[in-house]
């Protein structure tokens, strides 16, 4: 093989770094308009009244889009999992958060978009709003989420939890020579891309739309515009295929099918291109996990156990959120074999942006939580970090949270190397470790019932 | 007051694929009378190297030089479908794809080679732009001619076309969280050692050095799995030590609104950083290939925290780890405030434990929930003048 593993220079690296390639907002059509949006300024209020009638009489004023010109107005991502729809394209009834959209406009100008946008009357009438988590659950709570309540409830099964049990967690606790308990927090991040979100939509003379867009998932955004629109996955050409950055933020762009909407209406080309403030206070972020552990470990360096509690803050709005919270709990025993697992999780809503996909989704923080309480345990065990965690790494077979085999762990490896290339001394013991299937002191009683059979990965 | 040094350790794993898979892509490739090589696919580039990962894939495969090689994922009328850039799917799923397109390529070059040579295709082999017979490496013909061949003596358009699709994995029981089958691609591997200064007087962290080790099946092109490395170390440490969309959690006061406002790192920050990559190859990834994009932020944070640790002796579990919360740690340990409560055989580091509060078959904890965020004095509103989002005045 001489191509696979060479480092050749990036296909597209010379267009990018000489400013050359043509990125969405590079696209100017004949005749285009451009976009501003009207943003809730409060977190949460029911609207009283929507006019939008003073702003369509501006000159150079082409369309006001508002939730009554959406065919489709509430859209599931994730519909074709099961997870039901909860965030309308445009503000109705609420708003939610503050930097929610409420309306668009397309004008000759920018800043003509922008007057107009002031010039719509909204009536609000501000409700109290949720932020913190742990108030979700109150009884007297404010109630942020019209479909779900305060967290979500439509898990498998009718739970309003996404759970994990495995073994025996009790009879573990019972067995553990200590129980190391620990709160982790990890904070909300803007995945701060280059270009801010981005489009421009062409209406073509054989009235199919053509959509620019700065998606990282073209298909994916095909059928959320299509949902919209209410149309064809024919009459909707998305353009794009290069983005100056995304990192999770431009999965669910919701640039795409606003402007789509905007260039039907209007009947011109039309760009909407989102400010930097509007890229960090009103798009969807990493979101804040809330993670409480407890391990029940052996005198000797096991864990035999794991409790785990996390609450997710989603905001506003579903978004990917459930899937982000099932995907942490599927990994919550990092790069440990833990046997006995009892873990809950919550996604919670508040009146913050809905958050959204970002890189190391649903795991970064958990990562975090679980390496933190793993150097506590090791410390006060006594142990050396590095012995503790190779102790307890995975193995070839035993099997994840989910009861499914790993097929080809390199904890014990990763961990290895590590070492000599920091210079941090191991046993020989630790460094002739291999990552095969357990056998011998390293198949200790509490894990021979875990180890499974192949057929993972 | 002084400046300590410590060092601390993670390792990580994380799930190529879409968690729970049945996310497809898909991949067409045709190929002009001169040989060279088009490769339709809908995934988008973010800056992960997608058009380049994937052109390698395909030049390899059916054994044409890199450069012969166009890429277009520009549009959905002639791509077909991918299900997109994100999960750390794009080099193993969507790679996939193209692999099985650019073999069915390679398949019809041969067999329109083995008309023209007359020779079982069996016996033909293509490597750098060329048909040879095996063994006899004198008698050959360049994919140029097969492809010309192809086109003006046969009548045939060299093409192929390539899905792939890791079956979706249902959740069976949702008591125990059982799926049915595995609910990745697969899972790559990794660890991590901080290396900081940590400033007792002003609660300064200094990252020095990020060592990294990860394991990804097979480096397609080492740059640019270093590029992702190193971006993601860099996003790792502004997680650690410096981003927050809501510095007050849980108060939505005082957001930054640009980047003056939220500090993500800047080449001031920028710690050494020294990569090793690891090729255990995995059993279904286009040549041994696993995902590496997103794993790449998620082992710094806890590596910094553990070396915050060795440097001072305190743990901070709220993310980031700001200079006002190493202070707030170093004060307590002073006060001494800075042990877990040790009773028999319990060591709780964190009292604030909510699990009772939360869930009724958990019966560990304390069964108190004091705040969950030490809400600090409101600051008044945002300095703005302007409404962000209404282009108001505020009030």
């Amino acid at each position: 093989m001489k191509v696979v593993g060479a480092r050749l220079p990036r296909y597209d690296g010379v267009g990018h770094v000489t400013g050359r390639t043509t990125y969405v907002d590079d696209v100017r059509m004949p005749g285009m308009l451009h976009a501003a949006a009207l943003r809730s300024p409060h977190h949460h209020a029911r609207i009283t009244g929507l006019d939008v009638s003073a702003a369509e009489a501006m000159t150079g004023v082409h369309a006001v889009i508002t939730h009554a010109d959406v065919p489709l107005l509430v859209y599931g991502h994730l519909s074709g999992a099961g997870i039901p729809g909860d965030e309308p394209l445009l503000a109705k009834d609420h708003v939610r958060y503050r930097g929610q959209p409420v309306a668009l406009v397309a004008a000759d100008t920018v800043e003509a978009a922008r007057a107009a946008c002031a010039a719509i009357e909204v009536g609000y009438e501000e409700l109290p709003a949720l932020f913190d988590v742990r108030l979700a659950f109150e009884d007297d709570a404010p109630v942020v989420n019209d479909t779900f309540g305060n967290w979500y409830n439509q898990y498998e099964g009718n739970l309003d939890v996404r759970q994990i049990r495995k073994g025996d967690t009790e009879a573990a606790f019972d067995a553990a020579d200590l129980v190391v308990s620990g709160v982790y927090r990890t904070q909300s991040q803007e995945q701060a891309p280059l270009e801010t979100q981005v489009c421009v939509a062409v209406p073509e003379p054989d009235g199919r739309l053509t959509v620019h867009t700065c998606t990282q998932a073209m298909y994916f955004s095909l059928g959320v515009v299509c949902s919209h629109l209410q149309m064809p996955m024919s009459e909707i050409k998305m353009v794009g295929g290069t983005v100056g950055g995304g990192f999770g933020g431009k999965v669910d762009t919701a640039s795409d099918s606003l402007t789509a909407l905007a260039a039907q209406k209007s009947g011109r080309p039309v760009k909407w291109r989102w400010t930097r403030e509007e890229e960090m206070l009103a798009s969807g972020n990493r979101g804040p996990w809330h993670m409480e552990i407890i391990d029940a470990v052996s005198r000797d360096g096991w864990i035999l156990g794991r409790k785990m509690l996390t609450i997710h803050d989603a905001g506003a709005y579903g978004r990917f959120s459930v899937y982000g919270l099932t995907k942490h709990s599927f990994h919550h025993t990092g790069a440990y074999s833990i046997p006995n697992l009892h873990f809950d999780g919550y996604v919670v809503f508040t009146n913050r942006i809905p958050t959204t996909a970002m890189r190391g989704y649903g795991v970064t923080g958990l990562s975090t939580a679980i390496e933190l309480h793993a150097e506590r345990v090791a410390r006060e065990l006594g142990m050396d970090p590095y012995e503790f965690r190779l102790k307890n790494a995975n193995r070839v077979n035993d099997t994840s949270p989910n009861r499914i085999a790993y097929e080809d762990p390199s904890t014990v490896e990763v961990l290895q190397s590590l070492a000599s290339a920091t210079g941090a001394e191991l046993s020989d013991e630790l460094r002739t470790m291999t990552r095969d299937q357990r056998t011998g002191d390293m198949l200790p009683e509490h894990l021979t019932a875990q180890v499974g059979s192949g057929g993972g990965h | 007051m002084a400046i300590h040094r410590g060092k601390g350790l993670a390792t990580v794993e994380y799930p190529t694929g879409m968690n729970q898979n049945g996310d497809p892509s898909q991949a067409w490739i045709k190929v002009k009378p001169d040989g060279r090589v088009d490769v339709f696919s809908g995934t988008a580039d973010i800056g992960n190297g997608s058009k380049t990962i994937q052109s390698q894939i395909v030049a390899e495969t059916i054994g044409v030089p890199y450069d012969w090689v166009t890429y277009d994922n520009s549009n959905t009328d002639s791509s077909p479908m991918c299900t997109g850039t994100f999960a750390s799917r794009a080099t193993f799923v969507a790679g996939n794809a193209v692999l099985k397109a650019a073999r069915q390529v390679r398949e019809r070059i041969l067999a329109v080679a083995s008309r023209e040579l007359e020779i079982d295709p069996a016996d033909l082999e293509v490597a750098d732009g060329a048909v040879s017979v095996r063994g006899t490496p004198a008698k050959s013909m360049g994919v140029d001619e097969v492809a010309g061949a192809a086109t003006f003596v046969h009548g045939e358009l060299l093409t192929g076309d390539g899905a792939h699709l890791n079956p979706g994995a249902a959740i069976v029981d949702p008591e125990t969280g059982e799926v049915d089958r595995p609910p990745h691609a697969a899972i790559s591997y990794a660890a991590c050692s901080a290396a900081v200064e940590v400033d007792d007087e002003t609660g300064d962290v200094h990252v020095l050095e990020l060592t990294h080790v990860y394991d990804i099946g097979r480096a397609m092109n080492p740059t640019l799995v270093e590029g992702q490395i190193e971006g993601g170390a860099v996003m790792g440490l502004g997680f650690g030590v410096l981003e927050n969309c809501y510095p007050y959690y849980p108060s939505a006061e005082h957001r930054g609104g640009d980047m003056s406002t939220y500090h993500v790192p800047t080449m001031a920050e920028l710690p050494e950083i020294r990569n090793v990559l690891m090729e255990n190859p995995s059993s279904g990834g286009p040549y041994g290939a696993k995902g590496i994009g997103e794993m790449a932020n998620n082992a710094q944070p806890a590596a910094i925290a553990n070396a915050i640790h060795d440097a001072v002796g305190v743990w901070v579990t709220e993310f980031p780890i700001t200079p006002e919360r190493v202070l707030a740690a170093l004060d307590a340990k002073r006060e001494g405030r800075g042990e877990p409560r040790r009773e028999g055989r319990v060591v709780a580091f964190d009292e604030e434990m909510s699990i009772n509060r939360f869930s009724s078959t958990i019966t560990w904890g304390p069964d108190v929930a004091p705040p969950m965020c030490a809400l600090r004095p409101a600051g008044g509103p945002s300095p703005a003048s302007q409404d962000p989002f209404t282009g108001r005045l505020n009030q």
